[in-house]
C-alpha cells in the first residue's frame, strides 16, 4: 500500500460541510441539511454523518445519501484501542451502513467512546490517556478499520475537560498518525479546549505537528463555564466560535496542505443564525474552496 | 472517576487502591478534581440507564438504592473487567428487590447473549430459565404497570413503593427469552424444562443431560428425542467440538 501521503491525493475535495447525527433535527430550529444544500451549496459540499450503528441513519442523512452527495462517516461508537470493539456484527453494519452513505472516508473521535464494554447506557466521550503506551493499540485500531472497511479512517481529537497523561495531544496524535500510516482530523474547538485545560497558548504544539497529515478540520461554538474557579469549555456547537478557536482554526488552515474538508458543527441551530459563521469559516480556506459545491 | 467522586478522593488519597498501579494512580492524580465535575449529570445518566433496564427494582427499593450501585467494588469492578453495567448491577443486586430483581437481571443477562466456554449441549445464551419466589411474575408486572410507559420519569417524581417482592418457600419457574432486536418475551415454564435449562448452563456432554433429563421425569427412551425438540426450539444450543 502507498504511504498516506501519496494516497492523499485521491481524496476528493469536499469544501465545507455540515454535520449531524441521529435525531439531531428533532430540535425545533435545527438545521436542515437539505434545505441549506438548496440554499447555500458553497455551505453544504458534504454531510458528515455520525453514526452509531444500533441506532443506524435517520431520515435526513438517508435522504442526503439517496440524491448522491458527498458524505463522510463519522463513528461514535468505538474505543479504536480495544480490539474486542471490532466485533462481526459492528463491522458488518459499520459496512452496510457505508455501503448506503458511500463516504469519501470514515473519521470520528479517537477516544473512549464506552466505559466497558459496547453496551447500552456505557455511552459517552471521554479523551485518550494521553501516554506513549497508548498510542500502538490506537493506531492497531486504525488500520484495522480501515483494512475492514477499505476507507480512509481519519482520528479526531476529541473533546474534554479532564484530560489524563503527560503528553501533549498533538504530540500524541502526531505519533498515532504516524504510526498508523493514516490522516488527521483536527477539531479546532477541542484543541482549544485541552490547550486552556493545560494553560497553554491556543498554538502551543503546532511546530512539529504533521500537518500535511491533516485531510479534515472542524470548527464549532463554544460555552465558557466556571466550576469552582476552573475555566472550562463546553462543545456546544452553537454560533459563537471562542477567539482561541478561531486562531486555532486560522492557522491550522494555513499550515494544512492537504486540507480537504471544513465541517461547521451547528446542527441544532437555525440557517439564518449559521450563515454569517460558514462565510467565516469560508474565508479561512480562500486558496482552496469549496470546490465540491 | 467522573461517575464516583468518592473513588476520585480515594484515589487522590493516601490509601491502597491495589486496581491501579504506581503510575495510573500518579497520572490520574495529576487531573485537576474540579474538572472531574464539570458534567454534573453523568452519574444520573448512568443510574437512568439502569431504571431503564431495572424499573421494578427501584421501584421497591427506591433510587438511591440503584445510584448506590455507582459508589460500589463491583462498579468498578465492571469498569476495569469491561463488563456491562446492566449485568454487574444485576449480580450485585443478588436478592435485594426479591424475584422482580432477579427476573429483571435475567432479561439484562438474555439481551446481552455471550456463548460460554461449555462444549455439548447449552442453554441459549438469549435464553434466562430461573426459579423465583411464587407471585414474582405478577409482582414485576404490577410495578411496571404502575410505572407507566416512561418508569424513569415516574421513578424521578414517586415515592418508593410499599410493596414488598414474595418471599415465600414456593417457587415459580420462568423463561426469558431475548430476540435479536432486544424484545423479551417473558412467562412461566415448566418445573423440569426450566431445571433442565439451568443445569445444561454453559454446556454439558449430550449423555450428562439425557440423564439429567431422565431424572426430572423423561422416559428414558424419549429423553434423546426431547433433547433434539429443545435443540429445534432454540432453547438448548450445540457447543463444539
Amino acid at each position: 500500500m502507498p504511504d498516506f501521503l501519496d494516497r492523499v491525493r485521491a481524496l476528493p475535495r469536499l469544501g465545507l460541510g455540515v454535520s449531524t447525527e441521529y435525531g439531531a433535527r428533532r430540535q425545533d430550529g435545527a438545521l436542515d441539511p437539505l434545505e441549506l444544500r438548496r440554499r447555500r451549496p458553497d455551505c453544504a459540499g458534504f454531510l458528515e454523518v455520525g453514526v452509531e450503528v444500533v441506532k443506524g441513519l435517520d431520515d435526513d442523512a438517508r435522504a442526503w445519501a439517496a440524491a448522491g452527495l458527498p458524505t463522510t462517516y463519522h463513528f461514535l461508537d468505538i474505543n479504536l484501542d480495544e480490539p474486542e470493539d471490532f466485533d462481526p456484527e459492528w463491522l458488518a453494519a459499520v459496512r452496510t451502513i457505508a455501503g448506503e452513505l458511500r463516504p469519501a472516508w470514515l473519521c470520528g473521535d479517537a477516544g473512549l467512546w464506552h466505559l466497558g464494554r459496547r453496551d447500552r447506557g456505557h455511552m459517552l466521550l471521554l479523551p485518550p490517556i494521553l501516554v506513549e503506551e497508548a498510542i500502538g493499540p490506537l493506531a492497531d485500531g486504525l488500520q484495522a478499520l480501515r483494512e475492514a472497511t477499505g476507507l480512509e479512517v481519519l482520528p479526531e481529537n476529541p473533546p474534554g475537560a479532564a484530560f489524563v497523561g503527560d503528553m501533549h495531544l498533538l504530540d500524541f496524535f502526531a505519533r498515532v498518525a504516524e504510526r498508523a500510516d493514516t490522516g488527521l482530523l483536527l477539531d479546532c474547538a477541542h484543541l482549544a479546549m485541552f490547550q486552556r485545560a493545560r494553560g497553554h497558548a491556543p498554538r502551543t504544539g503546532f511546530d512539529g505537528f504533521p500537518w500535511d497529515r491533516v485531510v479534515e478540520l472542524h470548527v464549532a461554538g463554544g460555552r465558557v463555564h466556571d466550576t469552582a474557579g476552573l475555566a472550562w469549555v463546553e462543545d456546544d456547537h452553537g454560533t459563537e466560535v471562542l477567539p482561541d478557536t478561531w486562531d486555532i482554526a486560522n492557522e491550522a488552515a494555513r499550515r494544512a496542505v492537504n486540507l480537504r474538508s471544513i465541517v461547521v458543527e451547528c446542527e441544532r441551530n437555525p440557517i439564518d443564525a449559521v450563515l454569517p459563521l460558514f462565510d467565516r469559516v469560508a474565508a479561512l480556506w480562500p486558496a482552496r474552496g469549496p470546490e465540491a459545491a | 472517576m467522573h461517575l464516583d467522586p468518592a473513588y476520585a478522593a480515594a484515589v487522590r488519597g493516601a490509601g491502597p487502591l491495589p486496581e491501579l498501579a504506581e503510575r495510573e494512580r500518579s497520572l490520574l492524580r495529576a487531573v485537576d478534581p474540579r474538572a472531574l465535575t464539570v458534567d454534573p449529570y453523568r452519574r444520573a445518566r448512568a443510574v437512568h440507564a439502569l431504571l431503564e433496564e431495572y424499573p421494578a427494582t427501584a421501584a421497591l427499593l427506591g433510587v438511591p438504592a440503584v445510584d448506590a450501585f455507582f459508589s460500589s467494588a463491583a462498579f468498578r469492578t465492571c469498569v476495569f473487567e469491561h463488563g456491562s453495567m446492566a449485568m454487574s448491577f444485576g449480580t450485585w443486586l443478588g436478592g435485594q428487590a426479591g424475584g422482580p430483581g432477579r427476573i429483571e437481571a435475567a432479561i439484562a443477562h438474555a439481551r446481552r447473549p455471550r456463548p460460554g466456554a461449555g462444549e455439548g449441549l447449552a442453554c441459549n445464551p438469549c435464553v434466562a430459565p430461573l426459579r423465583v419466589p411464587k407471585g414474582s411474575l405478577a409482582c414485576l408486572e404490577r410495578m411496571r404497570a404502575r410505572l407507566g410507559p416512561d418508569p424513569a420519569t415516574t421513578l424521578a417524581t414517586a415515592r418508593s413503593a410499599r410493596e414488598k417482592p414474595p418471599r415465600g418457600p414456593d417457587r415459580e419457574p420462568l423463561l426469558v427469552e431475548a430476540g435479536p432486536g432486544g424484545e423479551v418475551s417473558l412467562g412461566t415454564a415448566s418445573e423440569p424444562l426450566v431445571r433442565l435449562l439451568q443445569f445444561a448452563g454453559d454446556g454439558r456432554p449430550r449423555a450428562e443431560l439425557t440423564a439429567e433429563a431422565v431424572r426430572l421425569g423423561a422416559e428414558p427412551h424419549e429423553a434423546d428425542e426431547l433433547l433434539a425438540g429443545l435443540v429445534a426450539d432454540g432453547l438448548l444450543v450445540a457447543r463444539g467440538p
